[in-house]
């Protein structure tokens, strides 16, 4: 293993965009990296709020009107190699609210988050669970260790 | 020969406060908060090691600032200020006399505070005005506002560090003057191999309290981390480094930690730091104290807002002048 | 100084500073645009709506049960609350008698939920305070909560405990199940008398908190605020005493009287206890008998009406049937009460302050997005 990719494993910083779901996933994934029993700097994995210092952007909800251009330019500020998870049934396929309309296109809900921005990994879950979250980070680690 | 050995004595030095250094943060981190914490915690690489590096392997993006060029020299700048004062307190280079006095070294440190105030003006971050979201709309309560980002308050914020936050420790350096009644360093470190330690005095216990304190301040480790503080500013003049220049922000923050207590020992023990002498032990051991002593700090209080904020600084300040005035009787 | 005019009166404010959708204080979207002048707030302007979703056109013409299960997802934290109401609703459009059981197990299920959601109250606080260790030490506490409420719904956040007629046969209360409620209670006690011990004898959390975001009671009532904001102000009310659920349960309504940063946080506290004991009487006097009742017939009902008392505050739902499906239906949660409290109680103090004068007030604003029009960008 390269230093570069040795390092990388070694220091994941993720960020959290909220998109408006239902805080339960949310909170879950706040929860497993301020939590002691979860603990994710056990794993290396560090919170941040600045896409500038970001590896892994961690997005959950369906991706509201008002969310989707702060979104697309904190993805774009995230220096690369970064890898995005969508996090919760709402990121991965709209969840409950994506079918608001019907087979009218929605003007609220502008998700999943594969619409706006390119996702590299999934963690179902309605809500996600903390393990799962980690392991969803651990499952995108390979892309960022092998990124130029 | 000897002008070998010093140059030698001189890197030697440098690249041990550079391996000591990196360790820092991730002592911190494991040994302390998440052991407060009761969690596990990170390996002590990640923090100061392997976060620096991986950024070193990122992509170099162009900072949202007025003036890219001028804000990514920043950190490299306020690098070079630390590293310089590690230089001076060496015992290799007294012989450059005025640039080994304590004035020199108060320069260097003011340069470390100054450059905070840069920063924060010139970092335009997405995350505070540029976020896109239809503020001045309709029925929007005072849409002629001027509009200010985040970084603009952490700029207030570090020039009121610097009109007073710096206190402390200028007043707490000021005390070995005193006593030795000299401002050089070569007087200083002279003085202690004479009279003892200034620490083992009342004005010297005092004074490391002060020095401690300011150490805190100066460094923005909680409670004094309102520069840089997540409940507003997220982190403040930081916001914008990407890739490497935000490596050497990381590596300048453990640096600096050395470099502060490097010049304790200088000053209140006088051992200045140098390979060749056993004693670069003392100053290897100051260093990991005094960290550790600010991690069990910071784990336990919240951030100060300029209510609790300056009474501590003017309580600390008042101390260091009592301080001065023990040292004078 | 004059309460009525702590908000500035000058139409030009030097300086504003923008905050949000994404935001370390706020993990939720939403907006709040501070005015300062030198680092002291002036006014304060909240935008919400960011993450509007429309539930409740979604429930519209939905089969009652699925949209009672919908109402969950209005809202993670307190999703027990939103599906009690909606249920009660439901039983009351059509006159349905619950199981004394099933409604013991409703009350078990809401108390649990309150403990959980004022323990995340008090780590956000304390995040937000900037005191990590105490963050985590109440999320450490939290997980109790959570692995209870996984064990009884089967997931930590999301449960369903309650459907029309009665609670889920998944949450059930067995023997096991209760032994575990009450060591569960014994645990989250003990720790959370030790946290409050340790929070209030810390001269500097205390020296941040204390009369920082005064809400007087006057301006509270003229806020309209609701639930533990109005409380901690000591005006005694709580939905609570006049529910019939809670009927058989003896609890204190507790007040503070500064409403202040310092009595919310020990409100929330001192709530903890209180209902840590419901859930003590309730599964010490938990009744025999059926935990559904299945002997109903679907009837037509005009809009019915139901409030309950939620961790936040009162919460409104209402809907009318038709044919067995929902319509017109109106969710009013708290949060959305005490928005005008977070605006008011933010003005005056240092920027670091008003953050956490507006997380005082417990916002939940994935809650309040609720009929709120877009506007379009």
């Amino acid at each position: 293993m390269s230093l570069k990719s040795y390092s990388r494993a070694r220091a994941v910083h993720i960020m959290l965009v909220y998109t408006g779901g239902c805080n339960g996933c949310d909170i879950e994934i706040v929860n497993c990296v301020l939590s002691p029993k979860y603990d994710a700097e056990q794993y290396k994995v560090f919170l941040t709020w600045n896409p500038r210092e970001a590896d892994v952007l961690v997005v959950t909800g369906p991706v509201t009107k008002h969310n989707e251009k702060p979104l697309r330019e904190i993805y774009d500020a995230i220096p690369e190699p970064k890898a995005v998870i969508a996090a919760g049934a709402c990121a991965l396929m709209g969840g409950v609210y994506k079918n608001i309309h019907g087979d009218i296109p929605s003007e609220e809900i502008m998700g999943p988050v594969d619409n706006i921005i390119p996702v590299d990994a999934k963690v179902p879950g309605c809500a996600v669970r903390p393990e799962d979250v980690l392991s969803g980070v651990v499952s995108a680690l390979p892309l960022l260790l092998d990124a130029k | 020969m000897t002008a070998v050995n010093s140059l030698i004595a001189v890197i030697g030095t440098l690249l041990v406060a550079l391996i000591v250094s990196v360790w820092l943060p991730g002592i911190e981190r494991k040994f302390v908060h998440a052991r407060i914490q009761q969690r596990v915690g990170p390996p002590i690489s990640s923090a100061g090691i392997m976060a620096p590096l991986k950024f070193f392997f990122k992509q170099t993006i162009n900072p949202n600032s007025p003036m890219p060029k001028l804000y990514n020299a920043l950190p490299l700048i306020s690098l070079l200020s630390v590293i310089f004062i590690l230089l001076f307190l060496m015992p290799q280079l007294y012989a450059l006399a005025a640039l080994t006095s304590i004035i020199a070294i108060v320069g260097l440190l003011k340069i470390e505070e100054v450059i905070y105030m840069f920063m924060g003006s010139l970092s335009k971050s997405i995350m505070s005005l540029k976020m896109p979201f239809p503020d001045i709309v309709k029925g929007a309560k005072h849409p002629n506002t001027t509009r200010t980002f985040m970084e603009e308050l952490s700029s207030l914020r570090a020039f009121r560090l610097i009109a007073f936050g710096s206190f402390p420790l200028y007043i707490a350096l000021f005390i070995p003057v005193a006593l030795s009644k000299s401002i050089y360093l070569s007087g200083i470190v002279n003085y202690q191999q004479i009279h003892g330690p200034i620490l083992f005095t009342m004005a010297g216990v005092l004074g490391a309290i002060v020095f401690f304190i300011g150490y805190m301040i100066l460094l923005n480790e909680y409670p004094f981390v309102i520069l840089k503080t997540k409940a507003d500013v997220i982190e403040g003049p930081l916001m914008e480094y990407a890739a490497k220049y935000r490596a050497y922000v990381y590596i300048t923050r453990g640096f600096l930690m050395f470099v502060l207590a490097s010049l304790f020992t200088t000053l209140f023990l006088g051992i200045p730091p140098n390979l060749f002498s056993w004693n670069i032990l003392v100053t290897i051991a100051v260093a990991l104290i005094f960290p550790i002593l600010m991690a069990i700090m910071s784990a336990f209080s919240p951030i100060f807002t300029n209510k609790q904020f300056y009474p501590v600084v003017a309580g600390v300040s008042i101390i260091g002048i009592l301080a001065l005035v023990v040292s004078f009787l | 100084m004059n309460e009525n005019n702590k908000i500035t009166e000058k139409n030009v404010i030097e300086t504003e500073v923008a905050m949000g959708p994404v935001h370390s204080a706020a993990i939720e979207p939403y907006r709040v645009r501070l005015f300062v002048e030198d680092e002291m707030v002036k006014d304060a302007e909240i935008t919400v709506g960011i993450n509007h979703r429309g539930i409740e056109r979604i429930m519209e013409g939905l089969p009652v049960e699925k949209a009672n299960s919908l109402t969950e997802k209005i809202c993670g934290i307190c999703s027990n609350s939103h599906i009690w109401n909606s249920v009660l609703v439901a039983e009351k459009a059509i006159g349905i008698d619950v199981p004394e059981r099933a409604q013991y197990i409703r009350v078990i299920m809401e108390e649990l939920e309150r403990l959980h959601s004022h323990l995340l109250y008090l780590a956000h606080g304390n995040e937000v305070l900037g005191h990590e260790t105490f963050a985590m030490r109440i999320f450490y506490i939290r997980e109790t909560v959570m692995e209870l409420l996984r064990m009884i719904g089967g997931n930590r956040v999301q449960y369903g405990a309650s459907i029309i007629g009665g609670v889920r046969p998944r949450c059930e209360l067995d023997a096991m199940r209760i032994q575990k409620i009450s060591e569960g209670m014994d645990i989250i006690e003990e720790k959370i008398l030790d946290f409050a011990d340790r929070f209030v004898s810390d001269p500097m959390i205390m020296s941040r908190i204390t009369g920082v975001g005064v809400l007087t009671r006057k301006q509270a009532i003229e806020l309209a605020a609701s639930g533990p904001t109005l409380r901690s102000t000591g005006v005694e009310t709580d939905l609570r005493t006049e529910m019939e659920a809670y009927e058989p349960f003896e609890f204190n309504v507790i007040t503070q009287d500064d409403g202040d940063v310092k009595s919310n946080l020990l409100m929330r506290v001192l709530e903890i206890p209180e209902a840590i004991n419901i859930i003590r009487q309730a599964i010490k006097h938990l009744p025999d008998g059926k935990i559904t009742n299945r002997s109903w017939d679907m009837q037509d009902a005009p809009i019915t009406k139901s409030y309950i008392e939620v961790p936040r505050g009162k919460l409104y739902h209402s809907y009318a049937l038709e044919d067995g499906r929902v319509r017109n239906s109106i969710v009013r949660t708290p949060s959305i009460a005490n928005i005008g409290a977070m605006q008011y109680a933010a003005v005056g103090h240092h920027i670091t302050d008003a953050q956490l004068a507006i997380v005082q007030c417990d916002p939940c604003f994935t809650c309040t997005d609720r009929a709120i029009q877009i506007i379009k960008i």
